[in-house]
């Protein structure tokens, strides 16, 4: 999908973006950057602004700040050009259009309307088994198999959000932003979907050779599953970036820490 | 100076009756969350009640009706006209709207729709269509203001309706039910938590706002006499007060109201000065609500609140049609040799169904697949029959051209009701095409300067030296117009089975599904919605082209506001979903083949509104995939059991909506 | 205070071997838990572990897959939300189930039960701040007192059961840390019993008497606070994942 030449894949960069819902600051001056074919992991205590800074590169907030996408800035585009232009990514609450197959939501992804769309509907040819190798190849990708043709809303929870995956790579993704995606698999599925998380940001599955897959942006509170599949963590306490590193980093910081499980209190210690 | 002051005092009697209907719908949409069309027919039933006691005394029921032999007195008449608004309110919320509180807009809208069309069709039933005069509650007389004679009944009933308005503010701001009220408005699942039924403050709020109506309504209609239509249709402007309310304060809406009705006034005074343009005198005033609506939803943009309350009931599920050779071929010759049998008016009610199939189409496109709310259908139809008549009599277009080209001109004023569509959704997009519809009916399709009373001819059509006029001779229903007909709609048919199997279809469905993923799955959400309105306007166009051809000449009755919402409520009976239920709907719709046989066979052709819209109110409720859609349920279900295979039956709707997160999300 | 021994043998709520969730697909799955009258209870775990799930079952917004919920003594069965509500079980949301178009003297108005101005005056000296708020609307409010106004409108119904979801959700750590002392005072005081969803662990632990911790749906780890507090890396393996932190043990550089 993008257009972008190999040459210019830098990823995505933010540069103090700054999400304000009246009052209150949701992200103050969040600058990440996500290059291609690696990891990065967002975190933080609940309420700390993760899903908005993901709403905000996406275009579904309004926000200050620069976004740009292989060093394109994007932050005035509607959200469906953002996608276009290789932006990509699944919701915390998976998002599927459930009145639809397995199949259909992920040709949605690769085909989008427009009036030429409805004059090659209505007038023109069609091929009988058309998008078939795509829906295939994408779902490949995420590891399913056997569900093409079921109701986005019949599948199991840990299958929707491999679908909520597979859609966000249809059509081909430079980067993509992963909204809680293991919240509500069991600790089985949360590991088997953290082996998948690396291979496609290796590029591994696709069959298309190492290191050229997307970037990925990886919100979970499944903190074993952040800490095992990233290359940078980055944190976020009440809307603010407090801390860029490793994983191994990560783990031993006392800010870190005291975010994620308060800082120990010591009148209450026995 | 004098004669304008005058005017607008005048219009303080409409001005009192919006503030009636504008604080009723205020009220109620903030204990249900919903915005009740029917808020002008249920004001009206209690005034009419009122009115039949004191013209003869009688008192009328729906069903049955009571001789007290003597007129009652006007406060006894008044007094029980009362009491049937507060049962009407009680009977709207336990039979209607309570069903309904958890399914979504779409259904909440067909249903209060579905209610305005019952008690319109109840009223002309049990009181009959005409005027009917209303005796006036208060005295007539003049006062002097600034030295102006102005007269001081409408100003008694604009300050009467606004004491009203303010004791329901009272209540809103005093009472620990109004407080609750607005409470549960905000925040339905914390009132729950903390306590209160939701439903019993909506009950409550339901009967406020059907009495308030209809004191409104009692005492406004004794300057004008009550109509069935117009008084229905009444709401449409006390909609446009609502949203200048932003559906929040009352006093805004006393303001407004008044504002917009003595400057309606005005405008009636306006449009006989020698300087106004002829052709925009008539239905002028009608402008004016719709161009409010229009600034402040679309224009301005403003986000309207919206009731946060939990949606259980998805729309009704959609089968991608294929094209399978057999059906279609039998489907077409059963058509045929169905025309071909019959005569006369059963053939008319016959070639009525396939256009009245095309409308539902319309609504399959629109509803069923993109999950927009259109009340305008009728308006889209009637401007493709108008331009029709222009084009075939004024330029000599020839047949299929001709209507091609006004299924176009439709195209496009369905892709100006779109933009409204980019913003707005639900309720509100329902608001605009409704008060769109009515000023279209009152400005263009009345306006005898545009439309000609005298009528406006079509030409009959001709094509390859065929001719395909309706009626030659004695011969009212000719089979090669019917065949016409059937042609053309079997044309749009299948061009919309390529649409809804191919990749137009599925994006409409991700639309209709969930605007932001779809957006965020790189489809223009907004592109999308104009072409699905522009579609959907084409198939009304061609319908109404093809309406226009079957009479000859158009008038503005062929396409009022109520037979648009007719066909709506017959399209959904149908099923919104599938062109099966299109054509269920066209079989029912209004004076289709159905229509046709219950007044030649049964007689029974007066109550045929009645009983669509007790029909729409049942399905919205009980079966919202429509007959269609239960049936292809029940077919499934037989072979099912005939093969006895293992179940891989789709699961039943409520068990299978989206998930829900697991823990609400968060910021 | 007699009530309070009467009833102490017998759980004020209790869950039995509780499944629930949404569209038949369960979010929580065997959570048994019982809180008494005075008692704190702690429910932890990660997000999307179905802690707000538990909370909203127990109330009957949420019905149950399996298993039951037991309300007072009596079976939760097919009573209403707000049934359950007036019948003293209160959820204080994570939304905190505030309405920020109405005063505080409005809510207070709804809350209370009729007559009972001697409980306003009691609640109201426990958030003092409230007083001066009386005529200002929830929505010009700090978060702080958003919270204080949630729990002081959930006390004046004179609860039996006070349930709360994510106090300290968008708070300053400090307003948390006065707060919850708070709560626990004002359980023991009135004999109600609480069910606390808390991220933060310490402050939870340090002033709840029992904390169940939950990860992916169903309990993983459960004990007095005292114990939880003391052995915190267990804790913490229940939240990260015991393969992670397992390794790091001797790395205690966490706790500080």
């Amino acid at each position: 999908m993008s257009d972008a030449p190999a040459s210019t894949r830098a990823g995505l960069e933010t540069r103090s973006l700054t999400v304000r819902y009246g009052g209150l600051v949701a992200n103050s001056d969040v600058s990440i950057t996500v290059r291609p074919g690696e990891v990065v992991g967002l975190i933080g205590p609940n309420g700390a602004g993760k899903t908005t800074f993901v709403d905000a590169v996406t275009g579904f907030t309004q926000c200050e700040g620069e976004i740009l996408l292989n060093g394109t800035p994007i932050q005035e585009l509607p959200p469906h050009e953002r996608r276009a232009s290789g932006l990509s990514r699944t919701w915390q609450s998976g998002e599927l259009f459930g009145n639809l197959s397995v199949a259909e939501n992920l040709l949605v992804a690769a085909r989008k309307g427009g009036w030429r769309t409805l004059a090659r509907d209505l007038f023109g040819r069609r091929k009988a088994d058309a998008g078939r190798d795509l829906v295939e190849n994408a779902l490949a990708v995420v590891g399913l198999e056997g569900v093409t043709d079921t109701l986005a809303r019949d599948l199991t929870l840990g299958q929707q959000k491999l679908v909520g995956v597979a859609r966000a790579l249809a059509g081909g993704s430079e980067v993509l932003l992963l909204d809680e995606p293991a919240a509500g698999l069991d600790s089985m599925e949360s590991q088997a979907f953290a082996s998948r998380v690396r291979a496609i940001a290796q590029g591994g599955e696709n069959g298309a050779g190492d290191g050229d897959g997307p970037g990925i942006l990886l919100i979970d509170h499944d903190m074993s599953l952040v800490l095992s599949v990233c290359d940078v963590v980055n944190v976020l306490e009440f809307g603010k970036h407090i801390f860029s590193g490793t994983p191994a980093e990560a783990r031993t910081d006392p800010t870190v820490v005291a975010a994620y499980l308060g800082a120990p209190v010591e009148a209450t210690h026995v | 100076m004098q004669t304008y002051v005058q005017f607008a005092i005048l219009g303080l009697g409409l001005g009192a009756i919006y503030i009636g209907l504008g604080t009723g719908l205020l009220l109620v949409h903030r204990a249900t969350g919903i915005i009740n069309f029917a808020q002008g027919a249920m004001a009206m039933w209690g005034a009419y009640v009122f009115a039949q006691l004191r013209l003869d005394g009688t008192l009328t029921f729906p069903i049955g009706s009571i001789d007290l032999g003597r007129r009652p007195t006007v406060l006894v008449s008044a007094l029980i006209g009362l009491l049937m608004a507060v049962l009407l309110g009680l009977v709207a919320h336990y039979l209607v709207f309570r069903p309904v509180r958890h399914a979504p807009v779409l259904a909440q809208v067909v249903v209060s729709v579905a209610l305005m069309i019952t008690i319109q069709a109840l009223v002309v039933l049990r009181f009959g269509p005409n005027n009917i005069k209303v005796d006036s509650i208060l005295p007539e007389g003049t006062w002097s203001l600034l030295g102006v004679e102005v007269s001081s009944r409408e100003i008694l009933m604009a300050l009467i309706m606004a004491a009203l308005s303010g004791v329901v503010w009272a209540y809103m701001r005093f009472t620990r039910a109004g407080v609750a009220t607005r409470a549960a408005s905000e925040n339905e699942r914390a009132a729950v938590l903390m306590g209160f039924s939701p439903d019993r403050l909506a009950a409550v709020a339901q009967v406020i706002a059907s009495v308030l109506g209809t004191i409104a309504v009692t005492l406004g209609s004794a300057l004008t006499g009550l109509n069935p239509e117009n008084y229905t249709l009444l709401v449409v402007p006390a909609l446009a007060v609502l949203l200048v309310a932003r559906m929040e304060s009352i006093g805004i809406v006393v303001v407004a109201a008044i504002v917009l009705g003595a400057f309606q006034s005005i405008i009636g005074l306006l449009v006989t000065k020698p300087w106004w343009p002829v052709w925009a005198q008539s239905g002028f005033d009608q402008i004016v609500p719709f161009a409010v609506v229009m600034v402040i939803l679309f224009v301005l943009g403003r986000r309207l609140p919206s009731r946060g309350s939990l949606q259980t009931i998805r729309l009704p599920d959609v089968a991608i049609p294929k094209l399978k050779l057999v059906p279609t071929l039998i489907l077409l010759a059963g058509g045929v040799a169905a025309l071909a049998l019959t005569t006369g008016s059963y053939r008319f009610g016959i070639t009525t169904s396939i256009i009245v199939m095309l409308l539902a189409l319309s609504y399959v496109v629109l509803t069923g697949y993109l999950g927009q709310i259109s009340l305008a259908q009728g308006a889209f139809a009637g401007a493709a029959g108008f331009t029709l008549s222009k084009v075939t009599t004024g330029w000599g277009i020839p047949f299929p051209l001709s209507i091609i080209l006004c299924g176009l001109v439709a195209a496009a004023l369905g892709m100006l009701v779109a933009l409204p569509a980019f913003r707005i959704r639900g309720a509100q997009l329902a608001i605009v095409t409704i008060a769109a519809a009515l000023a279209i009916e009152r400005f263009v399709f009345n306006n005898y300067s545009l439309t000609p009373p005298e009528g406006n001819p079509i030409a009959a059509a001709t094509l390859f030296g065929i001719n395909l006029s309706v009626r030659e001779g004695r011969d009212l229903s000719r089979l090669s117009f019917s065949l016409m007909v059937l042609v053309v709609a079997a044309i749009l048919v299948f061009l919309f089975i390529r649409l809804a199997s191919g990749d137009t279809g599925r994006t409409f469905l991700a639309v209709r599904a969930n605007e932001r993923a779809a957006a965020s799955s790189g489809i223009n959400v907004r592109m999308t919605k104009l072409i699905g309105f522009g579609i959907s306007a084409f198939i009304a166009g061609i319908a109404g082209c093809l309406i226009g051809l079957s009479r000859g000449q158009l008038s503005a009755e062929s396409f009022t506001v109520f037979t648009g919402l007719q066909i709506l409520a017959v399209a959904y009976l149908g099923g919104i979903t599938s062109v099966g239920g299109a054509v269920v709907a066209g079989i029912l719709g209004p004076l289709g083949i159905i229509y046709v046989l219950l007044r030649g066979v049964f007689d029974l052709g007066a109550y045929y509104p009645l009983i669509s819209g007790l029909g729409l109110i049942i399905t919205a409720i009980l079966n919202p995939v429509g007959i269609a859609g239960a049936t292809r349920e029940q077919v499934a279900w037989v072979r099912r059991k005939l093969s006895r295979t293992p179940p891989a039956e789709p699961r039943s709707d409520a068990t299978t909506a989206t998930p829900t997160p697991k823990e609400p999300s968060r910021v | 205070m007699s009530e309070i021994t009467n009833t102490a043998t017998e759980p004020l709520l209790e869950t039995r071997d509780l499944a629930a969730g949404y569209n038949g697909v369960p979010a929580i799955r065997g959570l048994t838990l019982s809180v008494g009258p005075g008692e704190v209870v702690a429910l932890l775990g990660p997000n999307g572990a179905g802690k707000t799930t538990s909370l909203l079952a127990m109330v009957g917004l949420v019905p149950p897959l399996a298993g039951e919920v037991r309300v007072l003594g009596e079976p939760l069965g097919k009573r209403k939300p707000h049934q359950v509500a007036r019948a003293g079980v209160l959820l204080v949301p994570d939304d905190r189930g505030i309405f920020y178009g109405l005063t505080v003297r409005e809510h207070l108005r709804l809350a209370g039960k009729k007559n009972d101005a001697q409980r306003e005056v009691e609640v109201l000296d426990k958030f003092p701040v409230l007083r001066n708020l009386d005529s200002r609307r929830a929505g010009l409010m700090s978060g702080g007192e958003q919270q204080m106004l949630a729990i002081a409108k959930a006390l004046l119904a004179r609860p039996k059961v006070l349930i709360i979801d994510e106090m300290s959700l968008g708070l300053a750590p400090k307003i948390v840390q006065e707060m919850l002392p708070a709560i626990r005072e004002l359980a023991k005081e009135d004999g109600i019993g609480v069910v606390l969803v808390e991220q933060h662990i310490e402050l939870a632990l340090g002033i709840a008497d029992r904390g169940v911790i939950l990860n992916h749906g169903q309990v993983v780890l459960t004990g007095a606070a005292s114990d939880l507090l003391r052995d915190r890396h267990l804790v913490e393996a229940a939240y990260f994942g015991a393969e992670e932190f397992a390794a790091d043990d001797e790395d205690k550089t966490l706790a500080g």
